[in-house]
């Protein structure tokens, strides 16, 4: 089962064992500070955006086209930006650690 | 699934295709109308040219005629923006405690219960205003018999069907309650208003009135008019109900659907500070560009088939809500209004047959759109 850590903006890490649904949900459940997840999951709102680290950016793979025109408008939107509603847990993503973006 | 045809539904479709504004005129002033999702974003996001200090001015038609105090925190920008909005945010995200989210179930299933006892009820006056109007008492933490007045004020405080604006009752009413909380303190909106710092310094009345006055008039109608297009969503397409009672995670999903087709306003202005070219259309100084959420919503070149209800939409941009740092200070209640409503209507409801329906169309002079309905009668058989 996969394992997954979210970094907060205060540096606390929150490790979730055994990980299902997407990185949103799961965020949510385990109340990590700064991913509220206002929309539920649509990629409408941008409230769930994370950072992922250069060596996991190939197995989480890259934003799609509307992700990416959500996250444009985002003020600390970087390179390696995420909505991680759209990022479903997996197997091969055992280990995977991002780092929760500031607030808008 | 697709949306009943109605050619008010869309009435943006043609201009969209062929240009990214529409110029229309208001009250005798043409306002650029910006049609497009990413057009749309971009402008919000860009205060410095669509600026939000404009008292009175940022609804559209504006607002004169209607209400005397500049809304807080929607017409001011940057930086003070910010400041004005942390007075109030804690009370909008109060929809998002499990014991206030208890509340508002409780107040639909008992709604709905009564609707199903009934032999017949009108959807928007017997259902849609006394929701809105009781939820919010849980939202501004007051005491639930204000809901009583509150509903007396209709669809919309400002343009209801009698002709007759509300807004200057509830101005009143607005600050007889801030004298009212200042004699006697709690834990209440008005209360901590009154109370509530800003840059060193106490609310005046006047802008503890702005405050009020858009929490009150701000999410009325749109949340009467959205939780009575889902009723009737799910009175033509009774398989969709079927659907959610049986994947209750696409709730979630349904909910934002229903925002971006449904959404009662049609769009908000921004004012331009300086002369503004808007798409090949210049705005002087001072002249107003329009922010059309309801077109956005329905851009084909975000989203597929868009004017097709899709209960499982994902991902679903849509800016029901604004866009930017303007964005809905109720959305939090809104989303736990309308999934309370779906989930319930699919858990308790077998049926909702309408008898009788009277749409309310917003006619200005470059279209028509539907917003919602004045009166929808329907008849509910509990599951």
């Amino acid at each position: 089962m996969a394992k997954v850590t979210f970094i907060t903006t205060e540096g606390e890490k929150v490790v979730v064992e055994d990980a299902v649904g997407s990185l949103m949900e799961i965020a949510q459940y385990n109340d990590v500070e700064g991913i509220t997840g206002d929309c539920g999951g649509v990629c409408s709102c941008s409230t769930c955006h994370v950072y992922v680290p250069q060596e996991w950016q190939e197995k989480v793979g890259p934003a799609d086209d509307l992700e990416k025109d959500t996250l444009e408008f985002n003020e600390h939107h970087k390179p390696n930006s995420r909505l991680c509603c759209q990022i479903e847990m997996a197997d091969e993503l055992d280990g995977l650690e991002v780092n929760v973006a500031p607030s808008e | 699934m697709s949306d009943p045809v109605n050619p008010h539904d869309d009435p943006f479709r043609e201009a969209r295709a062929k240009c990214p504004v529409l110029a229309a005129e208001f009250q005798g002033e043409t306002i650029p109308m910006i049609l497009r999702l990413k057009d749309v974003r971009k402008a919000a996001k860009d205060h410095k040219t669509y600026s939000s200090d404009a008292p009175i001015r940022v609804p559209i038609p504006s607002e004169e005629d209607v209400r005397t105090v500049r809304q807080y925190p929607l017409e001011v920008d940057p930086p003070v923006h910010a400041d004005y909005r942390k007075v109030v945010e804690p009370f909008f995200l109060r929809p998002k405690q499990p014991e206030v989210l208890e509340k508002i179930h409780a107040l639909i299933d008992r709604l709905l219960t009564a609707a199903c006892e009934a032999e017949e009820i009108d959807i928007v006056k017997d259902f849609a205003i006394p929701l809105q109007s009781h939820a919010l008492t849980y939202l501004l933490n007051v005491d639930e018999k204000e809901a009583e007045l509150w509903i007396s004020w209709g669809i919309h405080v400002f343009k209801d069907g009698d002709g007759q604006s509300k807004g200057p009752f509830m101005e009143k009413y607005c600050q007889e309650m801030f004298e009212a909380a200042e004699k006697n303190p709690g834990d209440d909106f008005f209360s901590a208003l009154n109370q509530a710092e800003f840059q060193g310094r106490k609310l005046t009345m006047e802008e503890r009135l702005g405050y009020a006055n858009i929490a009150f008039a701000g999410g009325r109608d749109t949340i009467i008019h959205t939780v009575t297009r889902i009723i009737k969503y799910f009175s033509d397409n009774p398989k969709g109900l079927e659907c959610l009672r049986e994947n209750p995670k696409m709730i979630n999903t349904a909910a934002e659907e229903f925002f971006r087709l449904f959404i009662p306003l049609t769009h908000i202005g921004r004012v331009c500070p300086v002369k503004t070219e808007v798409h090949g259309h210049e705005v002087e100084p001072g002249g107003r560009v329009s922010l059309c959420w309801s077109s956005a919503n329905r851009d084909p070149e975000v989203f597929e088939e868009p004017n097709e209800v899709r209960l499982d939409r994902k991902p679903n941009p849509h800016i029901a809500f604004g866009f930017g740092i303007h964005n809905c200070l109720g959305q939090h209640h809104a989303r736990a209004i309308m999934r309370g409503v779906i989930e319930r209507l699919a858990q308790g409801v077998s049926q909702i047959e309408v008898t009788e329906e009277r749409e309310l169309i917003e006619h200005e002079s470059e279209y028509s759109r539907k917003v919602g309905y004045e009166m929808l009668r329907a008849k509910f058989t509990a599951k």
